[in-house]
């Protein structure tokens, strides 16, 4: 059984590239482009890993994952956040709320595919 | 430290006299040893004292204990205190000497270093607007944004030489698509920096659609004309079917038309403030169809101008009203109307101005505006007479309404429409304060307020 990745992200040209690297990777790739669908999807189908934009309609990424992190079906789902941003403030605020890893955008691909590998890799561990 | 010029002068104005330490003493009856002490700043004087020595050197009690000169001495003592200057070796208990023997060159320095506390101050404040201005963050995001989709595509086909003809296709496509999102983005980048030297002009997409509107007076012709026809195809009663087919009209009908009309005019120079001016053209048009201008003019005249009479009976929304009373002509009968939309967090999301009333920017308005205060009862028009640091006089109307869906347990969400009246046209309103009326003194917003001792003031004025 392949290795389930949440993408919760709202831009479609970056779901595009993601979801082609992770299956190329050998991961099965699912896709939610609002915080509050992300959110439900994630409790309804724990995945292995959630990989979570910051700026998503509905509900934020903070948000989302300090609901994942209070649910105990999700409360150690490892999480790696995406933001455009990349001040210190934001990536201290992910990690205060329980991210596992941070990346910035733009980003280079290998950077994505190997935080998504070693998520993975721990929690097969 | 008070009495510390004094002495300074003393001794200066006696060697100016010719007078000897133990002449002036004599004169004044101390002793020539209290007279150095006095004069070296190590005692005070004042009183009777004071007054006979000013008399024995011929000057006045003032000459010698200037409030100013005081002012001056404190000042450079506290420009003395400063980090920057510690290693300086500032002689601090020399001071009085200073101001005393060479008060020109005391003021000049205190002078100079006002000069660079202010530029400090304003060069803070305006790199806290640059960091906090929500234009350019957002830009700053997007751009981000559509640079991370063009790398992630243009990597997989770098690294990926096996790729489908039709995803090579499809990822070049995304490529392609964004870098034209890109360029639109660094294009309102460009004039927003450009003109963020030059205050008078346009430096946002906001900007630029009111320079629009501004320049046509917030009316439209060729929309009111290409509207006529459409009225007559509205028949719902219901103010919600009446907005939805008047939209549903519009975007059929009007659509291309509204783009052409934006894509030539001068004011509308970046993609983002045609985006906005062509959704804000076509809520006039939806206007116009709902409310046809002639109809709406002679209504309006016969109800005094009144937002809810008007509503009701051309069963549109009040903030449909607001915006079409902007348009109105001014004539003897009808007076300028501006119109501006607040949210509840206090930013103005929508501008149609009016002659004399600067709306600002890059700050919350004044915080005594009747915009500001109308959410605090909902659904209710609340008027507003007030009087600015210009002398300007401004009747201000405002009316929160509820947006978003409803339903118990949803949070409400409420914006304010506010229309403003010069005072002077006022009487021609419904809204015409009687004289006994309180008149609220307000600003523009605590950046170029004057009101220094305003109770409401949340930060200093950027320029004095």
């Amino acid at each position: 059984m392949s290795i389930r990745v949440l993408l919760a992200e709202d831009e479609p040209h970056i779901v595009e590239s993601l979801t082609f690297l992770l299956e190329r990777a050998g991961y099965h790739v699912d896709v939610e482009t609002d915080g509050r669908s992300a959110l439900q999807s994630a409790l309804d189908n724990v995945p292995h890993v959630l990989v979570l934009d910051v700026m998503l309609p509905e509900l934020d990424g903070y948000e989302v994952l300090r609901r994942i992190r209070a649910d105990d079906r999700t409360k150690s789902l490892p999480t790696l956040m995406l933001t455009a941003k990349g001040q210190r403030e934001d990536r201290e605020t992910a990690m205060d709320i329980g991210a596992d890893m941070f990346i910035t955008k733009p980003f280079a691909n290998a950077e994505i595919v190997d935080a998504i590998n070693q998520l993975a890799s721990e929690q097969k561990s | 430290m008070l009495s510390a010029i004094i002495g300074t002068r003393i001794r200066q104005r006696r060697r100016e006299l010719g007078l000897t330490q133990a002449e002036l003493a004599r004169r004044v009856e101390i002793s020539a040893p209290y007279l150095n002490l006095i004069e070296w700043n190590k005692r005070r004087i004042a009183g009777g004292l004071l007054k006979r020595v000013a008399d024995a050197l011929g000057l006045t009690m003032a000459d010698l204990d200037d409030i100013s000169e005081r002012h001056l001495l404190e000042t450079l003592h506290e420009i003395s205190l400063a980090p920057v200057f510690k290693d300086l070796g500032t002689e601090r208990d020399r001071i009085s000497e200073l101001i005393g023997r060479f008060p020109g060159w005391a003021k000049m320095l205190a002078s100079v270093s006002k000069s660079e506390r202010d530029a400090n101050a304003r060069v803070a404040s305006l790199s806290d607007r640059l960091s906090n201005d929500p234009f350019l963050n957002e830009t700053v995001h997007r751009m981000l944004t559509r640079i991370a989709s063009i790398r992630s595509a243009s990597e997989i086909l770098r690294d990926f030489p096996d790729l489908s003809d039709v995803r090579r296709d499809r990822f070049n496509a995304i490529i392609h698509e964004e870098t034209i999102a890109l360029s639109e983005i660094g294009e309102a980048l460009a004039v927003y920096l450009d003109r963020s030297e030059d205050t008078d002009q346009a430096v946002t997409p906001i900007d630029e659609v009111e320079a629009l509107f501004n320049a046509r007076q917030n009316r439209f012709e060729e929309i009111e004309d290409a509207t006529k026809a459409l009225s007559e195809l509205l028949t719902e009663s219901q103010p919600l079917s009446r907005r939805a087919n008047a939209e549903a009209l519009c975007e059929d009908r009007l659509g291309t038309f509204i783009e052409d009309f934006v894509n030539e005019q001068s004011e509308i120079e970046t993609a983002a403030a045609r985006k906005r001016a062509v959704r804000m053209l076509r809520d006039y048009a939806i206007g116009a169809v709902i409310l046809p201008m002639e109809e709406f003019e002679d209504a309006a005249k016969r109800m005094f101008f009144d937002i809810e009479s008007l509503a009701e009976k051309f069963s549109a929304e009040v903030e449909i009203v607001c915006h079409r009373l902007t348009a109105l002509a001014p004539s003897p009968e009808t007076p300028k109307f501006g119109y501006m939309c607040s949210n509840a967090a206090g930013s103005i999301i929508e501008i149609l101005g009016i002659d004399g009333l600067n709306v600002p920017r890059y700050a919350a308005a004044c915080p005594l505006w009747v915009l500001y205060r109308a959410q605090q009862s909902p659904e209710t028009v609340i008027r507003q007479r007030t009087v600015f640091p210009s002398g300007a006089r401004f009747v201000f109307v405002a009316r929160a309404r509820h947006i978003g869906p409803i339903g118990f347990g949803k949070p409400r969400h409420y914006v304010t429409d506010m229309i403003a009246i010069s005072e002077e046209d006022a009487p021609l309103t419904v809204y015409a304060p009687d004289r006994d009326v309180l008149i609220e003194e307000v600003g523009p917003s605590c950046r170029t307020c004057p009101r220094f001792t305003c109770a409401h003031r949340v930060e200093d004025p950027l320029i004095e």
